[in-house]
């Protein structure tokens, strides 16, 4: 245990002051942008009106594309020093290490998510809502909702992050698979196996007669998916990392 | 007995059908610096890779510490040291940074960091960001990094690969400090051997993945033999003089060559030459260049002609050291 704490540590040091966190504040300034100039006005249903709004972008965009990022990031540097031999020469396993940057990578989309949340109650504040009125329990959900969801496409990059040592391969990979979001989202079949699109389905549900395709699923199917999909890809990373030749 | 720090038994590594290390026996005591020789691509990385866990062998056992690799690696890695081909470093963080990337992990005092940097002379240097550093620089933080859990083992690949020549002279010391005032065992491999006989006690020479051989210096030394050369004025006829006296030289650019000679037999020879008139320029004995013998051993080529000739241009001062050695 303390060595899992140590390897976790030692990432810390890697991060150094690299400008990388700031991504998690292009987001939510963005997606505040986004909702301040939307039309959601002061009145039934306000507040959920402004996260369906504001989520449109973060969650179909930014969120993946962090994820993406952060793994690709946290894998950089030793890609380019040769940092893999000398962690793997140090008494840790390699199991450690692997976890701690998957950790890495999803402490930093918790961040973002939290971020972007601070964004929602500050975009609904200034329009004047009220803040009694905000449904706390239905954003606690989709808050903890999407950032679960993130976790199956955080571990899949991560994966290939560490197999590949370009630091845009897994950029490219992942930017591809993100663009047609929009477009496999209407699939109700495919879209919940789709980690790109996961977040997406989960956070925005709107609820009735306005979902179509992947966001008519029920929440718990869902999210049962993205646990299933989670477990897969970091138990396939975690046995690929075990082995990896450095 | 003595205890053994490294042990494989026929360590084997394919790539691509190829052996690149093939059936390999290393035995490494307790307190000697080992020489890991061989020419490019001969297996010296691949076989230290495999001793750290960094790659997993074909078939073969490696024992460290006694401890088999397989089971204890990270109880074995605890007391390791190392630095593999080329030193691993984070650009964007100074030495400091860096060093404490490990610290954490192998959890020793923060005062080791400071240590580690004095010895391999990086303090002026340590809040630099790395990627600015030279090779050179870079490859004593490595060293820095493999010294900083103070290990019993330390596994250094071409330590000196990068350094300018008082670099090369300071790690060499480094190095040859380590058993004396720390008890610390080294591997240490290269390609060449003048460097390695400058340190090492005992050496194991690879060429193909194979081990062709493996003692110690000194008795490497006696292999490469040593040989007497008589400059005279006439060596022709000086050859049936020796013929009569039981030697058989070689005649080499008007110089006889004697193999296996023993002291009385020159005396004798001398004597005689001189009694049958012959202007004797000068006798030397001429050790044939361990780095020639190694060149045979691993088939790179040269014959005793050309060891003669690089005598001559350059291999005289070791051949004079050589014999000191010898002497002692
Ligand atoms: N990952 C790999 N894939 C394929 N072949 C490899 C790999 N690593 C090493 N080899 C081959 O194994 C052989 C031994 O390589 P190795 O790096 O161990 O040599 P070396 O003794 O360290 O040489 P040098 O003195 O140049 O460092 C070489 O023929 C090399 O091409
Ligand atoms: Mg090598």
């Amino acid at each position: 245990m303390t060595t899992w704490i140590a390897a976790l540590r030692s990432e810390r040091i890697k991060l150094g002051r690299s400008q990388i966190m700031l991504l998690t504040i292009i987001d939510p300034v963005l997606c505040a942008g986004v909702g301040l100039l939307s039309t959601v006005d002061n009145g039934e249903g306000a507040w959920f009106g402004l996260l369906l709004v504001m989520t449109l972008l973060h969650a179909m965009f930014f969120l993946p594309m962090m994820a993406g990022i952060f793994s690709a990031f946290v894998c950089r540097y030793e890609h380019a020093g040769g940092g893999w031999k000398q962690m793997m020469s140090l008494p840790v396993s390699r199991s450690a290490l692997y976890l701690s940057k998957l950790l890495v990578v999803t402490g930093a989309l918790a961040l973002s998510q939290l971020l972007f949340f601070a964004a929602v109650l500050g975009v609904g504040l200034l329009k004047g809502f009220d803040l009694s009125q905000v449904p706390w329990n239905l954003f606690a959900v989709r808050m903890l909702g999407g950032f679960a969801a993130c976790l199956p496409l955080a571990a899949l990059q991560l994966f290939v992050s560490a197999m590949w040592s370009s630091f845009a391969a897994p950029l490219v990979l992942n930017m591809i698979f993100t663009v047609p979001n929009i477009l496999v989202a209407n699939s109700a079949d495919f879209a919940p196996y789709y980690p790109w699109v996961q977040p997406m389905l989960v956070m925005m549900q709107a609820g009735g007669e306005y979902d179509f395709g992947g966001f008519t699923l029920p929440l718990l199917n869902l999210m049962i998916t993205v646990g299933g999909s989670f477990a897969v890809f970091a138990a396939a990373g975690l046995a690929y990392f075990g082995r990896k030749p450095v | 007995m003595t205890e053994m720090m490294i042990e494989t038994r026929n360590l084997t590594k394919k790539y691509r059908g190829t052996r690149a290390v093939d059936a390999l026996n290393l035995a490494i005591p307790r307190g000697e610096i080992y020489g890991f020789l061989g020419p490019n691509g001969a297996g010296k990385t691949t076989t230290i890779r495999m001793l750290l866990g960094l790659i997993k062998p074909d078939s073969g056992v490696v024992q460290i510490f006694g401890q088999d690799l397989r089971k204890d690696r990270l109880r074995i890695l605890r007391r390791v040291g190392s630095l593999v081909e080329y030193p691993s470093y984070y650009g964007h963080l100074n030495a400091i940074e860096n060093l404490e990337t490990s610290r954490r992990i192998l959890n020793v005092p923060k005062s080791r960091i400071d240590e580690v940097l004095h010895t391999v002379g990086l303090t002026k240097d340590a809040k630099r960001h790395v990627k600015g550093y030279s090779l050179g620089m870079k490859q004593r933080l490595g060293i820095a990094s493999a010294l900083l859990g103070s290990p019993e083992l330390l596994i250094l690949d071409e330590p000196t690969n990068g350094l300018d020549p008082s670099g090369i002279l300071e790690i060499r010391e480094l190095i040859k400090r380590m058993p004396q005032e720390q008890g610390i065992t080294v591997l240490v491999s290269s390609h060449l051997l003048s460097e390695v006989e400058q340190m090492a006690s005992s050496v194991g020479i690879v060429n193909q993945g194979r081990m062709i051989f493996q003692d110690t210096i000194p008795n490497l030394q006696r292999k490469a033999g040593s040989e007497i050369h008589i400059a005279l004025s006439d060596a022709e006829t000086a050859m049936i003089t020796a013929r009569e006296l039981g030697c058989f030289p070689r005649l080499d650019q008007g110089k006889l060559v004697f193999k296996g000679i023993d002291n009385d037999q020159i005396a004798r020879l001398v004597t005689a030459l001189v009694d049958a008139r012959h202007s004797i320029y000068r006798v030397e004995e001429r050790r044939k260049s361990l780095e020639d013998l190694f060149l045979t051993m691993t088939g790179g080529g040269s014959s005793d002609a050309a060891s003669a000739d690089d005598t001559i241009a350059s291999g005289a001062p070791r051949a004079a050291g050589l014999r000191r050695e010898a002497a002692q």
